[in-house]
C-alpha cells in the first residue's frame, strides 16, 4: 500500500515539504490541507504588492494548481484540521460546506505557520484594526486605501512593519510607525545601525516614533486611532505589526510538545516528540547554529528548507536540518537592509563578549559616477574571535555579501580568515577593498 | 506557434492535459512534453524512459522527469508500442528545457489504437484555450 503522507499547511514550508516527499516516495498518496482559499503563495511579497512594485496579489501565487497536478499532489483548500489524533493517526478536517472528514496518515507534517498578534491593550477587540498575513489581509488593506484612507498608524518597527509603512508611504498616506522598543528593526540591526535606517525613513517623509508603548486603541467600535507614549494618534487605517505566534493550537490538543520558545519541539530531522510526526516553518522551533540554543527564526528561507527535510524523512529518507543564523535582508526605499548570525545585542543576551568592526564604504569605486554608500559592520566573539554576526546597510549589493558572510559564519571562519579573503573588483561594480575585508581588519586592530 | 502567458504552444500537435504533446507523423507518433510543462519543471537533471520494445498506454504513466525541485510521471498521450527512444535527452536532459517540441522529442511510437485516442486529445486550437485557463 502507498505511504499516505498528510501535510497541514500549504505555503512555504508545506508545498515545499510535499515537493520533496514526492521526490523520494513516487508513489505515496501526498494529501495537503489549508483553510486559506489559494496555497502556494509568497506572504514575502505582500506589502511589496500593497507598494505597487508587483500588479497583483495573484501574482504572489507562486504555485499553481498544475504544480500540484504534476507532482500528484492532492490538495484541500478551503477545508481546516480540527483535530489530530496520534494514536489512531488521523487528522479531521472540516470544509467550508461543513462536510467533515478523516484523514489517515502513515506520516504527518505540521507547518500550520504564526498568525498576526495584538498584545493585551485597551481597546484591542474594536473593529478596523489591521494586520498583513494573508493573500486576504493584503485585499483587504488595499481595499482601505483605495477607499480613500489618507493616514496610517503602523504598531511595530519590524521587517513586516517597515516594509509595510514604505508601502503606505508610496501609496500617499502619511503613514507613523509607533515602536516599543527604542529602536527600529530591533531583531535584525544594533542601535547604531538602525539609527541610520530611521533617519532615513524619516527624511522620506514616515514619522517614527521608538521606545513608545501603544496604551489604548479609540473609537466606539471601530478603532479611529491609538494612544502611544500619552500622545494621541488618529488614522484612516491602524495597522497591528507588533509579530506573530506560532500556531500550535492544533499540536498542543494533540499532546504534541512545544518548546522554549513556544513552538514545537523539534529534532534536526523535524520530527516533534511524537512518532511520524513533524513539524516545519513558523510553527516549529528549531536552534541557532552559533548560540546552539533553541531559535524560531520564522523566515521563509527557513521554513523552505525545514520542509524539504521534513518531507525527505516523512516519505522514509533521511536528512537533516541543523539550524539556522536567521539571514534576513529587506529593501526600505533604495536602501537595502541585511543581517546574517548574531547582532551585538542578541550576542549579549546570550553572554558573548564581542568585539565590532564598522566600515563605510561605496558600492563601486568612490570615483565611479552612480556609487552608492554601504555601510558593514562584523560581529566577532572576543576569545575565538570567531565571527558570530553582520549587519549591512547599503544601496545595493547587501544581499550577497551578507550570503558570502553567511558562509563565513557557516565554516567557522575568524576575523583573520575573512581578513585574508579573496575578493574581486572593478570600477563600476565594487571597491578595490571590499568592506567587509576591512571591516575584519578593524576587529583585528581593536583585537590587538 | 502562439505564445501564451510566457509559454509555446506550437501548430500541428495534439495536445494533453497531463502536458504532453503527441505528432502523427505517417503511421508513426512522436511524443513529448510541452512548453509549459518544461517552464513548471525548470532546470530538468533527469529523464526517465522506458525502453524501445515495450508499449505504453494512454493516460497511463511510462516514465519521469526530475528537476531540482520537482518531479513528474510522463503520461502517455497514445498508445503503442516503443519504436524509438531518445538517447540524447537521457544523456542531455537540459534538452527538454531548451527545445521541448523540437530536439527533445521522447518516444517515437508505432499507434495500436490512434483513430479512437485522437478525438481524446486537444488540438491546437483547443490547446491554446486550455493554456489561456492556466497560470
Amino acid at each position: 500500500m502507498p505511504k499516505r503522507i498528510v501535510i497541514i499547511g500549504a505555503h512555504a514550508a508545506g508545498v515545499d515539504a510535499a515537493s520533496a516527499a514526492r521526490k523520494k516516495d513516487r508513489t505515496a498518496e501526498i494529501t495537503l490541507i489549508t483553510d486559506e482559499e489559494h496555497a502556494g503563495y509568497s506572504r514575502c511579497g505582500l506589502p511589496f504588492v500593497l507598494g505597487g512594485q508587483i500588479p497583483s496579489f495573484k501574482s504572489l501565487i507562486v504555485f499553481p494548481q498544475t504544480y500540484f497536478q504534476m507532482m500528484k499532489l492532492n490538495l484541500k483548500t478551503e477545508t481546516k484540521a480540527t483535530a489530530i489524533d496520534t494514536t489512531k493517526k488521523t487528522v479531521e478536517t472540516v470544509d467550508k460546506h461543513g462536510k467533515t472528514e478523516t484523514i489517515p496518515y502513515d506520516s504527518l507534517i505540521i507547518s500550520t505557520g504564526a498568525s498576526s498578534f495584538i498584545p493585551p491593550i485597551k481597546g484591542k477587540e474594536k473593529k478596523g484594526i489591521l494586520s498583513l498575513r494573508t493573500l486576504e489581509d493584503g485585499e483587504r488593506i488595499d481595499r482601505a486605501i483605495k477607499k480613500g484612507a489618507k493616514t496610517a498608524v503602523i504598531m511595530g518597527a519590524g521587517l513586516i512593519g517597515l516594509e509595510t509603512a514604505v508601502a503606505f508611504h508610496e501609496r500617499g498616506l502619511k503613514v507613523t510607525v509607533v515602536e516599543m522598543l527604542p529602536q527600529v528593526l530591533p531583531q535584525m540591526l544594533d542601535p547604531e545601525m538602525a539609527k541610520t535606517v530611521q533617519e532615513m525613513l524619516e527624511q522620506k517623509g514616515i514619522t517614527v516614533l521608538t521606545g513608545k508603548c501603544v496604551e489604548e486603541f479609540l473609537g466606539k467600535d471601530e478603532a479611529t486611532g491609538i494612544i502611544a507614549g500619552g500622545e494621541q494618534i488618529d488614522a484612516d487605517l491602524l495597522m497591528s505589526a507588533f509579530g506573530v505566534r506560532a500556531n500550535t493550537q492544533l499540536a498542543v490538543n494533540a499532546g504534541i510538545a512545544l518548546g522554549e520558545t513556544k513552538a514545537i519541539k523539534t529534532n534536526a530531522r523535524m520530527e516533534t516528540n511524537v512518532k511520524d510526526v513533524y513539524a516545519v516553518g513558523d510553527c516549529a522551533e528549531t536552534i541557532g547554529i552559533i548560540t546552539q540554543k533553541p531559535a524560531l527564526p520564522q523566515l521563509g528561507t527557513v521554513a523552505v528548507r525545514e520542509g524539504k527535510v521534513a518531507g525527505i524523512n516523512a516519505a522514509g529518507g533521511y536528512a537533516l536540518f541543523t539550524g539556522g543564523l536567521g539571514s534576513a535582508v529587506t529593501r526600505l526605499f533604495d536602501t537595502d537592509c541585511g543581517v546574517t548570525g548574531l547582532t551585538e545585542t542578541a550576542a549579549q543576551r546570550f553572554k558573548f563578549e564581542t568585539i565590532s568592526g564598522t566600515i563605510s564604504s561605496k558600492t563601486r569605486a568612490e570615483y565611479y559616477p552612480g556609487a552608492l554608500p554601504i555601510r558593514v559592520k562584523l560581529v566577532v566573539e572576543k576569545e575565538s574571535q570567531r565571527l558570530v554576526g553582520a549587519q549591512i546597510i547599503g544601496g545595493e549589493e547587501v544581499t550577497q555579501r551578507i550570503n558570502a558572510i553567511s558562509l563565513a559564519i557557516q565554516k567557522q571562519m575568524n576575523a583573520r580568515d575573512l581578513a585574508k579573503a579573496d575578493t574581486a573588483y572593478a570600477p563600476p561594480v565594487c571597491e578595490t577593498w571590499e568592506p567587509f575585508v576591512l571591516a575584519a581588519e578593524m576587529v583585528l586592530m581593536k583585537l590587538r | 506557434m502562439v505564445n501564451i502567458n510566457g509559454s509555446e504552444v506550437r501548430e500541428g500537435l495534439y495536445y494533453t492535459k497531463e502536458f504532453e504533446w503527441a505528432k502523427v507523423e505517417g503511421d508513426k507518433v512522436r511524443i513529448g512534453i510541452t512548453d509549459y510543462a518544461q517552464k513548471q519543471l525548470r532546470e530538468i537533471v533527469y529523464a526517465e524512459l522506458p525502453s524501445p520494445g515495450t508499449t505504453i498506454t494512454q493516460n497511463t504513466p511510462y516514465g519521469t522527469v526530475e528537476s531540482v525541485k520537482a518531479v513528474s510521471d510522463l503520461v502517455a498521450p497514445v498508445s503503442g508500442e516503443i519504436l524509438e527512444v531518445n538517447q540524447e535527452v537521457q544523456s542531455k536532459p537540459e534538452l527538454l528545457n531548451e527545445d521541448p517540441y523540437g530536439k527533445a522529442w521522447l518516444l517515437i511510437v508505432k499507434p495500436s489504437n490512434l483513430q479512437n485516442e485522437l478525438v481524446k486529445l486537444m488540438d491546437f486550437n483547443k490547446s491554446a484555450e486550455w493554456h489561456k485557463t492556466l497560470k
